[in-house]
């Protein structure tokens, strides 16, 4: 399974097809909700180098403090897709080429990648105790008081990170957009097996 | 008489246990999953999870990061008796859940809805969320401490008010509309356990198909036949939409669906959907009336 280097190459991000498995190395940083709203309406964001830390990861982990520092408990990817609002103009602020979340986001959000020339990667199963072990230094923290562990953003350092998969491509091509479709394409056989006419329609009480 | 302080114990057992363990019923389910998928994706989605699940059982994090929302089913019985009355369930409950947060067995989710303001301990107005039920002449208690993740909680709920006249047809048509597009993406992260409350008022609707997906267990069904048919019928129609675990290309996007009735009146036809995710968050304390308990992730 192919490596990629932190922050991600245009030329790395237009060579991967979609559907290919990979892991990522360097530094990334965290966020979820809070981030993307703040960042557009407020114009309030981590005051970090998006050029070298360039990998957002949609995430709100649970974290420890001890005498040693903060410990990644475990971090599960989260729902991408909530972000679409504000996907594309969070991908063209700070010029990102590389989302890692769960889920897919949006054609906005897909066409923002497409002009940056960046990926969308997808998790791979429940994989947050996996992923904990692969963060090997938690950096810095910003936003915790006013945010919480869980929305606040978080620098990790990762090494070999993943496997994720590529679920929008750098041409804006969408995994499960195209998943949909097939499915959607199976659905008048499943409600013809179902007893559902083609013409069913549930009884409508509104005003058009 | 069960005291205050063993009612804690048993509720911040149950839900640390909930947060590190897989049910067994579920486990097995998703092992007879990952044996029938023939997409190398699809396989490696479950493979994964289970591997994830190892990993929380050996005390390196959690069965799943989104604890969500903390929530207790109990069951009293008629000469059950418990220090303070029943009012120490809440206050037990939210002792327990604020234990479990600082312990990080919960991740601090619960915010206010519209400051987004986070208390930092899961507590709040209507959190942690106790239902008691009342069940037979028994002395005990039992409680199910359910940690019910975002992702299924979000993506995994619709209402409907159907009529009469919209027939099972219109039930089959809503269910399996929810199902496509609770899967999407992998929204709620399959293969999903799907609960489909029929009648009742709209929150007892919605209160059926939550209980249905979070506390059947996997494979026992409806004892009524019509009911069963349903379940199998609706169940055999999602293996064939071609969507399988986190919404991935495969054939397991569903492991169950559970269907739980209520009488309702007779102008109506409510129908709920609510889904629980792959790991199927649950564990069991059972409180004896000498105040002692045990912890088990069997559903009696």
């Amino acid at each position: 399974m192919r490596d990629i280097a932190l922050p991600m190459s245009e030329n790395t991000a237009r060579s991967l097809p979609l559907g290919e498995c990979v892991t990522v190395s360097g530094m990334l940083f965290t966020g979820r909700s809070r981030f993307h709203i703040r960042a557009v309406e407020e114009d309030l964001y981590p005051p970090i180098d998006y050029a070298k830390i360039n990998c957002f990861f949609h995430v709100g982990p649970v974290m420890k403090s001890t005498p040693d520092g903060w410990e990644v408990v475990s971090c599960e990817p989260t729902s991408s897709i909530r972000f679409e609002r504000y996907g594309a103009e969070v991908v063209r602020k700070f010029g990102l080429r590389t989302l890692i979340g769960k889920t897919t986001m949006g054609a906005g959000t897909a066409a923002a990648l497409r002009a940056t020339g960046g990926v969308y990667l997808s998790k791979i199963g429940l994989s947050g105790n996996t992923l904990r072990g692969q963060i090997k230094k938690v950096h810095n923290v910003f936003f915790l008081d006013e945010l919480g562990k869980t929305e606040a953003t978080w620098i990790y350092e990762v090494e070999k990170f993943g496997p994720f998969f590529v679920a929008i491509d750098a041409q804006g091509r969408n995994y499960f957009a195209e998943l949909a479709a097939d499915a959607a394409r199976k659905l008048p056989a499943i409600e013809k097996k179902l007893g559902i006419s083609p013409d069913y329609n549930y009884t409508e009480v509104n005003a058009k | 008489m069960i005291t205050r302080k063993t009612l804690e114990e048993a509720m911040y057992a149950a839900m640390r246990t909930a947060s590190l363990e897989m049910p067994p019923d579920v486990r097995a389910a998703l092992e007879r999953a990952l044996a029938e998928e023939p997409e190398e994706m699809a396989r490696q989605h479950l493979e994964i999870s289970l591997r994830n699940a190892d990993l929380a059982h050996r005390g390196e994090g959690l069965v799943c990061a989104d604890t969500g929302f903390p929530l207790y089913f109990v069951k009293a019985g008629s000469r059950t008796v418990i220090e303070g009355g029943y009012g120490t369930l809440w206050q037990a409950a939210a002792a327990a859940t604020a234990r479990a947060t600082q312990d990080c067995y919960l991740r601090p989710t619960m915010v206010d809805p519209l400051r987004r303001s986070n208390p930092g301990n899961n507590l709040g107005p209507g959190m942690p969320k106790l239902e008691l039920q009342f069940a037979g002449d028994c002395d005990g208690l039992e409680i199910i401490a359910v940690p019910k993740g975002g992702g299924s909680e979000i993506f995994g709920t619709f209402y409907r008010m159907l009529f009469p006249s919209d027939g099972v047809t219109g039930i089959k048509k809503f269910v399996l509309e929810c199902i496509m597009n609770a899967c999407y993406a992998g929204k709620i992260c399959p293969p999903a356990l799907i609960g489909v409350g029929i009648g009742g008022t709209a929150d007892l609707c919605m209160s059926l198909a939550k209980k249905a997906a979070l506390l059947r267990p996997v494979g026992r069904h409806n004892p009524d036949p019509m009911l069963a048919d349903l379940e199998a019928e609706l169940l055999a129609a999602s293996r064939e939409l071609g969507l399988g675990p986190m919404g991935s290309r495969g054939i397991n996007a569903v492991l169950a669906v559970n269907i739980d009735t209520a009488l309702t009146h007779t102008a109506a036809l409510p129908v709920a959907f609510n889904a629980q995710c792959l790991v199927g968050r649950r564990w069991t304390a059972l409180l004896a009336p000498d105040n002692t308990f045990t912890l088990t992730g069997e559903i009696a």
